[in-house]
């Protein structure tokens, strides 16, 4: 957790704490979802619930102390200089878009397995082994 | 209109669209414009390849954005060789399909062809690219291209399969876009080419953490133990010609992306010893794990997992010699295991049983396919004079000059473990007594064709390897030239 | 073009055209595939001289193949050997099926074999090594009526495990010597057991398993008996002799300078191939069928061969190469007889036919001539092989034991030689039997040409010792002058075989013609079921020909050696083997979750021992 610390000492914001901090803990959280819980769709959340806090995190780094929305707009050409940075949210978007549509993929493929399989636990759901 | 190197993306993206429209006026449209993409595909790498040959490199900006704030695109030796075959395997994969439609229960033909469009041009994406967060992109989208396939056929397993494939490529992207934050922040960049500059001012812990998690989501892609759980599913229940697909086209972007951050993105010392580790136990654990095997399938998607193993294990070698036996191994698996899955197919169509049983015999029935699914066989296997002697010969010649014993006998050990199942089927398909009569799928010649044209690639490069042992070189050479990368996409 | 490639061409290319004209016409596959072979062999014959050379490059390699002595003795052998071998499958094959598959996987094994001989590079030498493997998997997978998978299995997973043990060595000789060449290496001495004792050691493991050296024997009986009888000829006659090829090539280096590394390793493998020699006696003996008990002989005559290599003296060597060729003739010959035994009379069981002397004379004959050989009484050639192992043993390495030891065994030879003459011909006929007739005449004319070959050796045995001398030349020996017609010792006396065959063939005549002329008048011709037994007579339908348990007393006495089972041995290795995989793949779980555990518990491995792994 070195680099993190390292970042907050830097910022000393509260507020960038938090949001560190939130991302970093939806991500547990997901991985807990992911990892642990049983019911399929328990699972799927704990996926998407991974995605936010991924992309929250991607934001998070992007963001410069003071800075501005990361847009060109008549009269405040000069801003430049102030914005945050752009990249992470170009990311952000596409990142956001991509895990929409697997966590769709992902509702409807556990539709399926539970016309088949009856049951949405996933220690049951196993006939393919070894 | 010039060609380019998207010209290479941006080809079967649009043909996946043209189908979805096409279809509505013409029936067939869905089975024809894969073919002519394809075809277009390989003209492409004809032009281009010679160029890259001679000019060492052809890097191409998108949308007018020089790199390094740009996305680019690369075509180095290695990656125009792969492409290259990607192109042709894939074409002879699409030749084989033609006709492929019987076993479609509820699917239709357009969205197979569609989806699996969109797989190829996301996988020559992830080969030709030089952006970090366009490689996470375009491994999306043969990420979702790829579970949708897996799940084509509607019975049950298919789903399963599909499930657990989305789930480990999900935990994958989620671990490459941590790794490309952490590079972002330290490097302020995602172009590979000025990252692999900026590497070594980039504080050491960071650098390793960023390369752990990037090894750890393109090992994912690549089938590195013991994060390819999904694999033996994802093969064993995707349509046939997906199979081929996956192990011709899809793992070979995946080895691709993981070689290409290891060896120019990242500088750190010890990645040799863990790719050839790691590549050793991939390559045991998935022998092993194929000769209890039943189904046919299953049996070759684990045989796939194991020479992804001994690839790595090659490139962790990492001499030149090395190198060039792992792109010569890459090629061989692509087409030879593509000529598996789809003789095999073939197998399955015509067996009742799906196990290995109602194997037994059938080369009465089936004479032209079993010929071919044995000399396959025997190319894997690594038996001379079939081209995969002499990648297995040049690897272990690699290991032998850095004087690595113990790890020669183990591939040879392990080969010989890949022998027992593979003669073992041989076996079984000439000489047991079979009991049924009829025959339903004889291949029709479109297959004939493909799988011919795949076989006398085995044969003639087995026979005469000086055909490609010279871009062969090129390809190795241009990998381990880290330097010369950098200069010529950022100068 | 060069020789060498044509005559390669020549048999893959035929190898090819006979596999496809089968589906046109079954009756043009055996005359294309002996056509193939003739020319083959008539080309090579005709135009390759010694000292031939091709050299090419392939794939970053240079390959050379050559003509040497030592590869043209060889060359008699294969090449002769395959083309009597196809001229009696012609008939042995008839009315089979699938003989497109086996006329194009023979000519293929005998194009890998001729590939192995002439091959002067490492690269090449294993290349036509495993075509020749794998090609001749084939076709001891070819009758699927028996339990193929588990022989052809075996034969190919030890073949395997030899092949890729001479991989290894081969890579690190490039290693350590920097070359591919098999002249370059042996002056550089990679053989040698001084340095690298790896290399001489992986190289004669890979060897010694063609040979069926002890105690990675237990693929040959299978695979000899239960492959067709005209490929087992070859099989056992050419094939092995690839294995007796490269143990002779591993020890020349031994061979000349007599390090001391290399006399432990030639003691142990001379013990080895004596050991082999007893016990493959020792099986023989139990065999009641006859294939069964030919392969047995095979191995235990290999033994012999083996330990005449490893003495590594000129007589012990000459007496290697001259039993190899010896072998090939009679041991083909017989397994040609038990082909034409079992075409004729459907089995070659011999508790069930006896007595085919009357139906089958020719065969006899040639059985008859084979198995003197075998047992190497003169005036035939195997007495001459034998005089000089023993010779070799007790005169120029002074391994008294040993000669000992391959003495009782060639005595237990004798004992089944006879088994297999009078289990298959003499004896009482069988009902079964009565209608069996000769074998035809394309099977004859190979049997009664391989058997003229042990009568000619035997009386001039100078025509195999002057090529095998050359041979010897090749391999670093000095020159030696063989006399055409004699046999001589150390201590300067000779023997005069000629004098000694014509002298017994004399006899023969004359006690034969005395005995027919004198008992004339009160001899009468007595069938072979006018006898009886204990004050009966023989009823219609019997059969008291003594053919089960044969040499039981033997058994008996000799019940700790049988009690010793290689073949169990291994097949409780690889049940263990198959087992502790059946745990490995559990692995895969087939839980979704589980997986994704894996994946994270790697990624909280690798972060918290970042610091070991990449430094």
């Amino acid at each position: 957790m070195m680099e993190f610390s390292e970042i907050f000492f830097k910022y000393k914001d509260l507020i960038t704490v938090a949001v560190y901090g939130t991302a970093i803990m939806l991500i547990i959280i997901g991985l807990y979802g992911v990892l642990l819980k049983k019911h399929l769709v328990k699972i799927a959340i704990g996926l998407t619930i991974m995605d936010s806090g991924i992309n929250l995190l991607f934001v998070a780094v992007g963001y410069i102390q003071n800075g501005t929305a990361p847009i060109f707009s008549p009269g405040h050409e000069g801003d430049a200089i102030r914005m945050v940075d752009p990249v992470p949210q170009a990311l952000v978007l596409t990142a956001i878009v991509i895990g929409f549509a697997v966590t769709a993929l992902a509702l409807s493929l556990i539709i399926r397995l539970y016309k088949h399989h009856h049951t949405a636990n996933i220690d049951q759901i196993n006939s393919l082994k070894w | 209109m010039v060609i380019s190197p998207v010209h290479y993306i941006v080809a079967p993206l649009l043909a996946a669209f043209a189908i979805a429209l096409l279809s509505k006026i013409y029936k067939n449209a869905a089975r024809i414009v894969p073919g002519i993409v394809l075809f277009y595909n390989i003209v492409i790498s004809l032009v281009l390849m010679p160029q890259v040959l001679e000019k060492g490199m052809i890097s191409e900006v998108i949308a007018g954005w020089e790199a390094p704030w740009g996305i680019n695109l690369v075509l180095t030796p290695f990656s125009g060789f792969l492409t290259t075959a990607v192109s042709v395997i894939g074409f002879a994969i699409w030749l084989y399909g033609y006709k492929f439609k019987v076993r479609l229960q509820g699917g239709e033909v357009k969205y197979y062809e569609i989806l699996q469009m969109m797989m190829i041009a996301g996988s020559l994406g992830v080969i030709i690219t030089g952006d970090l967060f366009n490689m996470f992109v375009f491994i999306e989208i043969v990420g979702i291209t790829a579970y949708s396939l897996t799940a084509f056929y509607r019975h049950r397993d298919g789903a399963e399969a599909s499930f657990k494939y989305l789930l480990i490529g999900s935990l994958a992207s989620i671990f490459l876009l941590m790794g490309i934050l952490i590079i972002y922040t330290q490097t302020g960049s995602l172009n590979m080419a000025q990252i692999a500059e900026r590497m070594p001012m980039v504080p050491q812990t960071m650098k390793v953490t960023a390369l752990i998690f990037f090894l750890i989501a393109l090992g994912i892609e690549a089938e590195m133990f013991p994060m390819n759980g999904w694999a033996p599913d994802a093969y064993s229940q995707a349509p046939s010609p997906t199979s081929a697909v996956f192990a011709a086209v899809v793992s070979v972007a995946g080895v691709y992306a993981l070689i290409r951050v290891t060896f120019t993105v990242f500088d750190v010392e010890g990645v040799h010893q863990y790719l050839i580790v790691m590549g050793f136990v991939t390559m045991l654990v998935a022998e092993i794990s194929a000769v209890a095997q039943v189904n046919l399938k299953r049996m070759l998607a684990y045989s796939s997992l194991g020479q992804m193993g001994l690839v790595l294990i090659a490139f962790g070698i990492g001499s030149h010699l090395a190198v060039f036996g792992a792109i010569f191994l890459m090629l061989n698996h692509a087409v030879i295991k593509a000529l598996l899955f789809m003789s095999g197919s073939y197998f399955i169509y015509n067996s009742d049983d799906k196990r290995l049983i109602g194997l037994n015999g059938i080369h009465k029935r089936l004479p032209f396919v079993s010929a071919i699914f044995s000399i396959a066989a025997f190319a894997i296997i690594g038996f001379p004079p079939f081209s995969g002697f002499w990648s297995k010969f040049y690897i272990l010649i690699a290991a032998g000059d850095e004087n690595m014993i113990f790890l020669i006998i183990g591939i040879l050990m392990v080969t010989i473990i890949e022998l027992v199942y593979y003669l073992r089927t041989v076996a079984r398909i000439y000489f047991y007594k079979d009991e049924v009569e009829h025959t339903e799928h004889k291949p029709s010649i479109n297959a004939i064709v493909a799988m011919s044209f795949l076989t006398l690639f085995i044969i003639v490069i087995g026979i005469y390897p000086n055909l490609i042992t010279g871009y062969l070189h090129q390809a190795a050479d241009s990998l381990l030239d880290k330097a010369s990368y950098i200069q010529h996409i950022l100068k | 073009m060069n020789t060498l490639t044509i005559i390669l061409l020549i048999l893959t290319i035929g190898a090819a055209f006979t596999y496809f004209i089968n589906a046109v016409n079954h009756k043009l596959t055996a005359i294309s595939a002996f056509v193939t072979i003739t020319i083959a062999t008539g080309y090579f014959f005709g135009l390759a001289e010694l000292g031939d050379q091709f050299k090419f490059a392939l794939g970053d390699f240079s390959m050379q193949w050559g003509l040497n002595a030592f590869s043209y003795y060889f060359i008699y052998i294969v090449l002769g050997l395959s083309w009597l071998a196809l001229l009696y499958s012609i008939a042995y094959m008839e009315g089979k099926a699938r003989l497109g598959y086996y006329y194009g996987a023979f000519l293929l094994t005998i194009a890998g074999m001729f590939g192995v001989v002439i091959s002067q590079d490492f690269i090449s030498l294993f290349i036509f090594w495993e075509i020749m493997t794998w090609a001749s998997f084939l076709l001891v997978i070819y009758n699927y009526y028996y339990n193929i998978k588990t022989e052809g299995m075996k034969y190919m997973i030890f073949s395997a495990i030899g092949a890729y043990a001479m991989l290894t060595a081969i890579v690190f000789i490039h290693h350590y010597y920097g070359t591919f060449l098999i002249g370059e290496a042996l002056s550089k001495g990679a053989f040698s057991f001084n340095q690298h004792i790896f290399i001489p050691i992986f190289l004669l493991l890979g060897f010694g398993i063609k040979a069926a050296v002890m105690p990675f024997h237990v693929w040959a009986p299978g695979a000899y008996a239960k492959t067709p009888m005209s490929f087992t000829a070859v099989f056992s006659g050419a094939l092995s002799k690839m294995g007796i090829f490269g143990i002779a090539l591993v020890f020349s280096t031994y061979y000349i300078t007599h390090n001391a590394g290399g006399f432990i390793a030639s003691q142990i493998l001379a013990w080895m191939g004596g050991i082999t020699a007893v016990m493959g006696t020792i099986y023989a003996l139990i065999q009641t069928d006859a294939k069964r008990l030919l392969a047995y002989s095979s191995v235990a005559q290999l033994g012999y061969i083996v330990v005449g290599l490893s003495t590594g003296t000129k007589l012990g060597i000459m007496a290697a190469l001259y039993l190899a060729v010896l072998h090939a003739a009679f041991k083909g010959a017989l397994f040609m007889v038990a082909g034409a035994v079992e075409k004729q009379a459907g089995t070659t069981d011999m508790t069930k036919i006896s007595g085919l002397i009357k139906r089958m004379p020719w065969t006899f004959l040639v059985a008859l001539i084979s198995i003197i050989t075998l047992a190497g009484v003169p005036p035939l050639g195997g007495f001459v092989g034998k005089w000089l192992i023993y010779e070799a043993l007790i005169t120029e390495s002074n391994n008294y034991f040993l000669a000992i030891v391959i003495f009782f065994s060639s005595t237990a030879a004798f004992l089944y030689s006879y088994r297999f003459l009078f289990g298959l011909f003499l004896g009482q006929e069988e009902e079964d039997t009565k209608d069996v007739k000769e074998a035809p005449v394309t099977m004859l004319i190979p049997m009664l040409m391989l058997s003229f070959v042990s009568i000619i050796t035997g009386v001039m045995p100078g025509l195999v010792f002057n090529p095998a001398a050359k041979a010897m030349n090749a391999l670093g020996f000095a020159d030696t002058n063989w006399d055409m017609t004699s046999l001589s010792n150390i201590w300067g006396n000779t023997t005069d075989l000629s004098l000694i065959g014509i002298f017994i063939i004399i006899v023969f005549i004359l006690g034969f013609a005395v005995l027919t002329l004198k008992g004339r008048k009160k001899t009468k011709s007595v069938g072979t079921k006018d006898i009886s037994s204990s004050g009966e007579l023989w009823k219609e339908g019997e059969n008291w020909t003594f053919q089960q348990d044969f040499f039981k007393p033997f058994q008996r006495a000799a019940a700790p050696l049988y009690k010793f089972d290689m073949d169990k041995i291994w097949s409780d290795m690889g049940n263990a083997l198959e087992a502790f995989f059946g745990f490995f793949r559990k692995v895969y779980t087939g839980n979704g979750q589980t997986y994704a555990i894996y994946v994270i518990a790697f990624l909280a491995i690798l972060l918290i021992f970042k610091d070991y792994i990449f430094n």
